[in-house]
């Protein structure tokens, strides 16, 4: 062999080195421990400590737990899974469930939950379980891919103190207001209180992008149709329901306006007891012990469907398709999403309702703790609640593009009707294009 | 045989290349290949491996976890009648505007500290602590600073009667908020390299205009803004370039590119069509073209300033 081929093999050699050193580092091939990847809170952060602790000690495995921040996660997460390092379990949406069981991302773990001792479905919210079946089509039946780290039901709540000093009776948790008498009281308790011509209290401040969906819903109004291959926002009902939500600052001043609310946002408003109406969704809950005013939940206000309507949020924890231990990592799932104990401690810490429709009955039914309608949550979850739009498609920029240019709308410069016309066929060739996408990925186009 | 004989040297091997004799020789060839390899190998891990690939998926459609699938020049098609490409494009290169304006400022400033005054140290400090500071922190800051009603800056608006806009809620405002604060934030480094060139101006220069009867202003046209040219230079070049990247302040002072989409930039669309709408490979083709477009642009400089080169003696 000649000098410069010698080289030559050397300089691959130690490519090849390096190659496989930048891509092989995945898991560590150590049956005993697990790495777990999620997001959240201090708040959480501490609960799900403790939770993890309680299974090492039963278990004997090590779990490395690797935190972020909320922001951050899906992005280091995507990382992960680019660079082969994927987590032995994490979190995911069910949005991502098609997508990382097409790919080989994770792994389906049906045999594993139904042969566990910790869980019971029977037990547990369809919607939460429901949310991460997948049988190769369609999202919501067949196999299970993850199990529920939580449901999040947005309610919406009200400022009893406030109400009560306005001399209105408090909302019923049954029988919601429609939207005129709603709006009848949003306009006695927008208050200037201490004379000095600015208003210092408001009826309700909202955000259009988290709270939309449950005035355009009650009224009838659709994001997309049932196949989810066409863009549904230009009908009347919608257009009425964005109409009167922009008419709640524009025409009848019952919210702090979109200025004010950049002052001193909404949420910080309603903890100052500035504000009459504002949804609260279970990881409101520990913050808002410490409020200096009485609270409670209720149904949204309701359109022309007479039924109230709201969103759930949920995660799901799920088990990377190359752990080296796919009975402790399904174990951990089970451990996390449906042991009493540690569905117990994640309630009391605050940071979730309990995953155990059992236990989230019993929890409802504690009136020590406010809110006192805790049940309001369970009837989000068993009742009226859904999954956000963009849940279920390939990518949600057609739902961003609604609220892109959605402020000349808020700031009352265009109505609602002509803004919507305006905008469905732009969101539908972003829809277009995402389902495209989708067939594609799945190798189907 | 004799001793002679035993002792003499064995013959020379022609078939041999001479440097084959020295073993240090070629230890220390074996040394250079070495710390050659190790650049090389960098380069072909972390840069040419990295610009291949994105060349390959940007003809795919990719969404980062299945594989790509080769969909043609679909993803530079797009581009072009993607509204938001064009909007994102645009505001990147107002936003550049700042840089000349950037620049100027931090000449005057230069050439405040170049005076022999108390203090010049302090103020050289608090000037650079903007250059040193996290970006992401200072983003937060100045996002407070905007903020309509009880921000910094339109309270010192108001102190003179101007009742300022919602800086970063307005699709007018937006933009020259973010330029603003990106002056503000580049202001030192500019400024300390031009006291270093002001500094490195040879004294005789001025002494023998000034006896040929030239005046201050004089002297700085003729001399100072000629000398100080390279550096103006390097600091365009850098400062387009960084300002083509411009993405955290913009993604964290307005994480939804801003009121209808005014303070989107194109790095911060090109990231938000790869992680939060999965489109890779329209992502990375983005990404070759403005690489492609700052190639240009800083080409074109390069060319521009040959043309001036200018020297003293």
């Amino acid at each position: 062999m000649t000098r410069k081929s010698t080289r030559a093999v050397g300089l691959v050699a130690s490519l090849a080195v390096a190659a496989g050193a930048l891509a092989g580092c995945g898991q560590s091939g150590d049956p005993d421990s697990l790495t777990f990847m999620f997001r959240g809170s201090p708040d959480e952060e501490a609960a799900y400590t403790e939770a993890i602790e309680a299974f090492e000690a039963e278990s004997g495995i090590e779990v490395d737990m690797i935190m972020t921040t909320a922001d951050e996660y899906a992005t280091k997460l995507r990382a992960a899974i680019v660079g082969g390092q994927i987590p032995d379990v994490f979190y995911f949406d069910p949005g991502s469930v098609e997508s990382y069981a097409n790919a080989g991302v994770i792994q389906e773990i049906t045999h594993y939950i139904e042969a566990s001792d910790v869980v019971d479905l029977d037990n547990m919210w369809d919607y939460g379980v429901d949310s991460y079946r997948y049988d190769g089509e369609q999202l919501g039946r067949g196999p299970l891919y993850a199990l529920p780290k939580d449901v999040g039901p947005f309610s919406f709540g009200y400022n009893a103190t406030m109400l009560e000093e306005a001399g209105i009776e408090l909302p019923d948790p049954d029988e919601p207001y429609t939207w005129e008498e709603w709006l009848e009281i949003l306009e006695e308790v927008t208050q200037d209180t201490d004379g000095d011509g600015k208003t210092d209290q408001w009826g309700t401040g909202l955000n259009v992008t988290w709270n939309l969906q449950a005035f355009a819903w009650s009224n009838g109004g659709e994001w997309l149709n049932e196949d989810a291959t066409q863009v549904t926002v230009d009908t009347p009902e919608f257009a009425e329901a964005l109409q009167y939500f922009s008419d709640l600052d524009t025409e009848y001043g019952v919210t702090p306006s979109i200025a004010e609310a950049q002052t001193l946002d909404t949420y910080q408003r309603w903890m100052q007891g500035q504000i009459a109406f504002f949804p609260i969704a279970p990881w409101d809950i520990p913050v808002y012990q410490d409020l200096d005013f009485e609270w409670d939940l209720m149904p949204y206000p309701v359109g022309r469907t007479g039924e109230p309507a709201s969103w759930i949020g949920t995660l799901g924890i799920g088990v990377s398709a190359a752990t080296a231990n796919p009975q402790a990592a399904a174990d951990l799932v089970a451990h996390l999403s449906a042991d009493p104990d540690t569905q117990r401690s994640l309630a009391e810490a605050g940071v979730q309702i309990p995953n155990l429709i059992d236990m989230a009955h019993e929890f409802a039914a504690d009136d020590s703790t406010p809110p006192v309608n805790k049940q309001e949550f369970l009837d989000v979850i068993e009742d009226y609640g859904r999954a956000l739009p963009p849940t279920y498609t390939y990518n949600p920029q057609w739902y961003d593009e609604l609220y892109t240019n959605i402020q000349p709308v808020l700031e009352g410069r265009k109505t609602a009707a002509d803004y919507l016309a305006e905008a469905q066929p732009r969101m539908q060739a972003f829809l277009d294009m995402a389902n495209d996408q989708s067939e594609m990925s799945r190798g189907t186009k | 045989m004799t001793i002679l004989e035993k002792a003499a040297p064995p013959a020379p091997d022609s078939s041999r290349p001479p440097q084959r004799v020295s073993t240090l020789h070629r230890r220390e060839h074996r040394t250079a290949a070495l710390f050659v390899a190790l650049p090389v190998l960098g380069f072909v891990v972390f840069v040419a491996y990295p610009i291949l690939f994105a060349i390959v998926t940007s003809f795919t459609n990719w969404n980062g976890i299945t594989a790509p699938v080769a969909n043609g020049v679909d993803n530079y098609v797009r581009m072009f009648t993607d509204q938001y490409f064009w909007k994102s494009l645009g505001n990147t290169v107002f936003m550049m505007l700042a840089i000349p304006v950037g620049l100027l400022l931090s000449l005057l400033l230069a050439l405040a500290m170049n005076r022999k005054m108390a203090g010049t140290t302090f103020f050289r400090t608090i000037y650079y602590i903007p250059v040193i500071s996290s970006i992401a922190a200072i983003a937060i800051l100045w996002q407070w600073a905007y903020n309509g009603d009880f921000g910094l800056v339109n309270q010192a608006l108001g102190y003179v009667g101007i009742d300022g806009p919602n800086w970063l809620q307005n699709p007018a405002t937006a933009k020259p908020a973010i330029m603003i604060m990106a002056i503000w934030k580049g202001l030192g480094f500019s400024m300390l390299l031009y006291l270093a060139a002001l500094q490195s101006v040879p004294r005789q220069l001025y002494e023998a205009a000034a006896l040929d009867g030239a005046s201050a202003i004089q002297q700085f046209w003729a001399i100072t803004v000629p000398m100080l040219r390279p550096v103006t230079f390097f600091l365009v070049v850098t400062n387009i370039i960084g300002g083509a990247q411009i993405f955290v302040e913009i993604n964290i002072m307005t994480p939804d590119g801003g009121p209808e989409y005014s303070t989107a930039t194109l790095v911060w669309y090109i990231w938000r069509q790869a992680f939060d709408y999965l489109n890779m490979g329209y992502a990375t083709a983005m990404s070759l073209v403005l690489g492609i477009l700052v190639l240009a642009v800083t080409a074109l400089q390069f060319a521009l300033n040959r043309r001036n080169h200018f020297s003293i003696d």
